[in-house]
């Protein structure tokens, strides 16, 4: 990924969300999005040219923008109306980004839009996240990445976030990941988990 | 099945994916992912280009498909006046008390007992109207123009409420009712609540910090503002809380489901919850 002194950016069009410039870059803040923070704790964690991406959570489209611009394509996912209206004013800027109005808890319903992709990208405020991830792998290459921005008090808010964390971690090991690193977003983010794995 | 069809029937028009995506029946555990290549091969692109282009197409315009069905939900304009409302409320009350503070402090001689007190606010509202000093009359004015319009949106609100909510509408009154399915985010959603959650929508910081930390449960959220609730003995509150959420989950499903009122179900929520206030305080006696 590409940063300017240390600042993480994209490149692409600007003027998505009121974003800062660097010259033709445009700022990715950690602050509002956590894929930003997910890189500047770990900046290993990559986006190679030419993926395809699969985003679950796609909400506003401020991170989708940055993903495509980085991206070949960006399948987005996202299932509330207002959002999704959003969302689809970013689209008509980059015409890399196809955005699916669909609830990712039944991937059946949009199923027949999707390729194989090489980064599933989840980040949606449902009690089944696990679930939610597994069921969307057989759109996952063998070899590709899964990185799920787990939100602990969406699931279980009598548990705590390291017990959500241990329970999200087996199930998902159990349908065939192999964990590649954990971060907690902090200080951006509160009460979020990083899980990055692949599948093999 | 693909997006763009399978056999004969393949084409990328978005009316047409559209229709064959509502048809469709999934079956994932044989699913296997599109391959862009399959489209070109049945010419119905040249190129990953035009892949993308076509789908784009299709899936905007299902997007937009759905989004204007979602804003055409009957109960998508009540939440948006029921929360405009409210936020009137408290424009008005900062407004009149910056206002107020604001007086006082240019006329020593007058009682601060006024000031809290919302009865000293609407006599004290038109005075400051009539008053010379220009920019603090005209924030008067408007302020108690502003107090007419919240009424008017007030009455629509309850008017609007009985038709989208009637069942919910019949037993807390259309402003309650309102601002519960407004602070849900919509009736689909409270129709699908069980009355334990209704009961304390609203109150989520204390049920929370019960959950976490066990303090008291909460008796009732917004269902407090209703007056069988607030009028209950405060021994029975809880009870008459408890019991009037129960109804109310009955009506919004009602509501959801049927779209027309109950008659014969409203009487006998209403006497239920009625004769659990007459019982209970008789039980004390």
């Amino acid at each position: 990924m590409i940063s300017v002194n240390g600042t993480l950016v994209s490149e692409g069009a600007g003027g998505v969300y009121g974003e800062r410039m660097i010259g033709k870059y445009r700022v990715w803040d950690p602050y509002r999005s956590k894929f930003a923070a997910l890189w500047y704790l770990d900046s290993s964690i990559d986006l190679p040219p030419g993926s395809v991406v699969l985003y679950l959570g796609a909400a506003n489209g401020t991170t989708v923008s940055h993903v495509a611009d980085y991206a070949e394509v960006v399948y987005a996912v996202e299932f509330a109306p207002h959002p999704m209206h959003d969302l689809l004013m970013v689209a008509k800027m980059r015409k890399n980004i196809v955005p699916i109005y669909g609830n990712a808890t039944q991937p059946q319903r949009y199923a027949p839009f999707l390729e194989t992709v090489d980064l599933v990208y989840q980040d949606v405020a449902q009690p089944n996240q696990a679930t939610i991830a597994i069921r969307h792998l057989p759109f996952l290459r063998s070899g590709g990445r899964l990185i799920l921005m787990l939100k602990t008090r969406s699931v279980d808010i009598r548990k705590s976030p390291e017990e959500v964390f241990t329970d999200t971690c087996m199930a998902l090991e159990e349908a065939g990941l192999s964990m590649v690193k954990v971060v907690w977003p902090l200080p951006h983010h509160v009460d979020h988990a990083a899980i990055v794995c692949d599948l093999v | 099945m693909y997006w763009y069809g399978s056999g004969i029937n393949v084409s990328v028009d978005p009316t047409e994916v559209a229709a064959r995506l509502r048809e469709a029946k999934i079956d994932m555990t044989i699913y296997v992912p599109c391959d862009w290549k399959h489209a070109q091969q049945l010419g119905l692109v040249r190129n990953r280009q035009e892949y993308l282009q076509a789908i784009r197409q299709a899936t905007t315009y299902i997007a937009e498909e759905g989004i204007t069905a979602a804003s055409r939900e009957k109960d998508v304009e009540l939440l948006q006046m029921i929360r405009t409302l409210d936020e009137m409320d408290k424009a008005i009350n900062l407004l009149t008390e910056r206002l107020i503070d604001w007086y006082i402090s240019i006329t020593p001689s007058f009682s601060r007992k006024y000031r809290r007190s919302e009865t000293g606010a609407s006599r004290l509202l038109p005075m400051i109207g009539k008053m010379e000093k220009d920019p603090m009359k005209k924030i008067a004015m408007e302020i108690l123009s502003m107090s007419t319009t919240r009424t008017d949106l007030m009455k629509e609100v309850s008017r609007k409420a009985v038709v989208v909510i009637p069942n919910m509408s019949a037993l807390v009154g259309g402003l309650v009712a309102a601002r519960l399915v407004s602070r849900v985010g919509g009736l689909a959603v409270v129709a699908k609540m069980p009355g334990s959650s209704i009961q304390v929508i609203g109150a989520e910081g204390a049920l929370f910090s019960h959950i976490r930390t066990g303090t008291p449960s909460p008796k009732h959220g917004i269902m407090f503002q209703h007056r069988r609730v607030h009028n209950a003995p405060r021994e029975i509150r809880g009870a008459v809380a408890r019991a009037l959420a129960a109804k109310l989950a009955i009506a919004a499903r009602l509501d959801y489901y049927r779209g027309e009122i109950d008659p014969v179900f409203v009487d006998a929520a209403n006497v239920r919850i009625d004769g659990l206030m007459g019982m209970k305080t008789r039980e004390k006696k």
